[in-house]
């Protein structure tokens, strides 16, 4: 018994001793948003940096999709249990940058191991991400992980047997629908077209309807016409050509049956995020074509995916730990290789031109058109409301018109006043 | 006056409970005294709480609010009436000692041990509009497809149909339980008194049923009121809102909206409104219950 006691007591010291007596590395956790493949993907490259070098190391944990893992990050935040690192989808961001929660990276990226921000392409960055509504732009607090747009996809076996040619406008993405949809009675054994009713997807069509979120000063919501002329669109489609399909579910749950039901041949076109091409490619028994997203008064898109951020609260040994991998991870090497992994875009300039990406490009042309929308890209106000606008008041009122219960007017009234609402709160 | 002795042994007892009642306290009751504080304040997790008053409480009352206390309440009594009802049918027809009753009760039983994930991805499969069994056996009767999670006017009604799929087996082993506990004395006076069948239930099974029926109201009642799982997962709340249920309200206010404090009101009056229910139902059926014939 006394023994081991002694022994207890000796494993113990030397536990509490070990790490500061040997050359241990410095760990930092990260918490990440990716499930299935692109899981896959992240702990691969989670790996890869440990054993590039021994002087940190990082631990990613899988925390649920976006809207968990940010609840998480709120969460811990409070019990003082938040990782240094982690990545945020961009609407989120000016709300977390307000409330002090980010680290500013303007040293990190600037300092001895710092990383060339001119090679970052600029649609992919913070500042290519916001708009600042004419205000003065905020330092450095966002690093591009994973940055996306939403690209059509369509069944090319579908199109050609039915002579429908690839839509380029609103017009001719309804008329092709319109044949693409195949019917038994009265039941639809096929649709012609399939997106979330999601306010990603809404967003590009407010824009392409020629319409803004917010007005150019940010202190008003101003989407109430083209952002009803966009929800209309979708509305006839469903209700009156019964020609789209409404994916049930609310989030990303809508965007996995949207998937499904095109690996399924299920539907002919779908909107979903250049995200899941490498998925959809791998998966689909058909051969899978990718456009960009018709036009309206202009062509449009915003972009997604997601940016590195540090808290600013993190000791500053693990925030080091952190920044090396954020450097690494967005380094040309690691930039082309979780590109060709995914579907999502690569950062760097220096990556797009490399010869490597340019003869991947040759051979899967699909990887490009997301790259190639840069051009139509539009920004997102940097105003600490966007994330409740987007959550409370837009996205709540998109559904109602889908499924009938509500006018497209009514609800596009009512995001607006709710939205004008949230504005009005943080007006200082 | 109680002796020494009897006074350690109640100390003793006290002692032996405290682990118990320690956890009990940090779990259940710390939590219910903090949300109670928190629901003071305007809180989003990432800047400091502001005391707002009763403020979050002034915002629950709106029409938000009022959908969800019908659509918990429409869900609830959905699930508790066809639970009840089922349950006792099933127990009534199983009540004998046949190998196929045996087989039958632990294949009813089965659902209600399977995890609700499981259950709702299932049935999410089974009622697909397009391809879902559910749809192809009602295309081979000449019926319509129906909607069955795409409509807001159908939604809430199939989740309260799979809940009591999932939750049958319940009722259905503690109603058999209840049967087996009637004297088989009464049944053989009343036979020989030359009862029907419908006079034996009437009579004799339903009344010393009480009981069972008192727990079992209680029990569901509670339980369909806690429902989550099968909302987060079969429909997040949609269409639209016609399946947020209190629960699910209360983690879309606090984890999708982060208002902590208006979440942490609606929890304390969940907590009342529970303590009311369950009282007054006691009440109310502790007079009618029969204990004997």
């Amino acid at each position: 018994m006394r023994r081991l006691a002694t022994a207890m007591l000796v494993a113990m010291l030397w536990a509490m001793a070990g790490p500061a007596a040997a050359q241990q590395p410095i760990v930092a956790q990260f918490w990440y948003a990716f499930g299935g493949k692109n899981r896959e993907v992240t702990e691969a490259h989670i790996k890869k940096f440990n054993e590039s070098q021994s002087k940190y190391r990082i631990e990613g944990a899988f925390q649920g999709d976006y809207f968990q893992a940010i609840a998480k990050i709120r969460a811990a935040s409070i019990t003082k249990t938040a990782p240094p690192i982690f990545h945020v989808v961009g609407e989120f961001l000016p709300n977390l940058w307000q409330a002090g929660l980010l680290e500013n990276m303007e040293s990190y990226a600037k300092g001895p191991n710092g990383t060339d921000l001119a090679d970052f392409l600029p649609a992919q960055t913070q500042n290519g991400y916001f708009d600042y509504l004419g205000k003065p732009a905020p330092p450095l607090f966002a690093l591009p992980f994973f940055r996306s747009t939403p690209i059509l996809y369509y069944n090319a076996e579908m199109l050609a047997a039915k002579g429908v040619k690839v839509p380029t406008t609103w017009d001719e993405l309804r008329a092709g629908a319109g044949k693409l949809t195949v019917r038994e009675g009265s039941d639809v054994k096929t649709y012609g077209f399939e997106v979330p009713v999601d306010w990603w997807f809404w967003f590009a069509l407010l824009h392409q309807a020629g319409g803004t979120l917010m007005t150019p000063d940010g202190k008003r919501a101003a989407f109430r016409d083209k952002g009803g002329e966009a929800l209309q669109f979708w509305v006839d489609m469903v209700q009156k050509d019964k020609t789209m399909k409404h994916p049930p579910g609310k989030d990303y749950n809508a965007w996995e049956v949207a998937n499904t039901d095109f690996l399924n041949s299920r539907v002919a076109m779908i909107f979903t995020s250049t995200a899941f091409l490498n998925y959809i490619t791998e998966n689909a028994k058909f051969k899978v074509g990718t456009a960009f997203l018709p036009a309206k008064a202009k062509a449009a898109v915003p972009t997604g995916g997601t940016f590195f951020v540090m808290l600013k609260d993190a000791p500053a040994p693990q925030k080091e730990a952190g920044w090396a991998f954020i450097k690494w991870m967005t380094d040309p090497a690691q930039t082309i290789s979780l590109s060709k992994a995914t579907g999502y875009m690569p950062i760097r300039l220096s990556a797009i031109n490399s010869p490597e990406m340019q003869a991947f490009y040759k051979e899967n042309p699909n990887y490009k058109v997301a790259l190639d929308q840069l051009k139509f890209a539009q920004k997102f106000p940097f105003s600490p409301a966007l994330f409740e606008v987007y959550r409370e008041a837009v996205q709540p009122n998109l559904e109602a018109p889908v499924v009938g219960a509500k006018s497209v007017g009514e609800a596009m009234a009512a995001a607006e006043a709710k939205a004008n609402e949230i504005i009005g709160k943080y007006k200082d | 006056m109680r002796s020494r002795r009897a006074r350690r042994e109640a100390w003793l007892g006290y002692a032996l409970l405290a682990p118990s009642l320690l956890l009990f306290g940090l779990v259940y009751l710390y939590p219910v005294v903090y949300s109670a504080y928190i629901s003071l304040f305007q809180w989003d997790l990432i800047t400091p709480k502001r005391y707002v008053g009763l403020a979050n409480y002034g915002e629950l009352i709106s029409d938000e609010f009022r959908e969800v206390i019908t659509n918990t309440a429409q869900y609830s009594a959905g699930v508790v009436v066809l639970a009840l009802g089922f349950g006792l049918i099933l127990a009534l027809l199983l009540n004998n000692r046949s190998r196929a009753s045996a087989a039958l009760q632990a294949a009813i039983f089965t659902s209600y041990i399977v995890s609700w994930v499981a259950v709702s991805l299932l049935w999410i499969w089974m009622l697909d509009p397009q391809y879902g069994l559910v749809t192809f056996l009602l295309r081979q009767v000449g019926l319509p497809a129906v909607n069955w999670l795409g409509d807001p006017y159908v939604a809430l009604w199939t989740l309260v149909l799979v809940t009591v799929w999932k939750t049958i087996g319940y009722p259905m082993v503690i109603y058999l339980a209840g049967l087996q506990a009637i004297p088989t004395d009464f049944h053989e006076a009343a036979a020989l008194d030359g009862a029907t069948g419908w006079n034996h239930f009437r009579f004799i099974t339903w009344p010393l049923l009480t009981p069972t029926t008192l727990f079992l109201l209680i029990t569901l009642t509670i339980a369909s009121f806690q429902g989550f799982d099968i909302v987060k997962i079969m429909t997040q709340g949609g269409p639209i809102t016609s399946t947020v249920i209190y629960v699910y309200y209360i983690y879309e206010q606090a984890f999708q909206y982060f208002k902590l404090g208006k979440a942490s009101a609606a929890v304390v009056i969940f907590f009342v409104l529970i303590l009311l229910l369950t009282l007054g139902q006691w009440v109310l059926l502790r007079r009618r219950v029969q204990y004997t014939v």
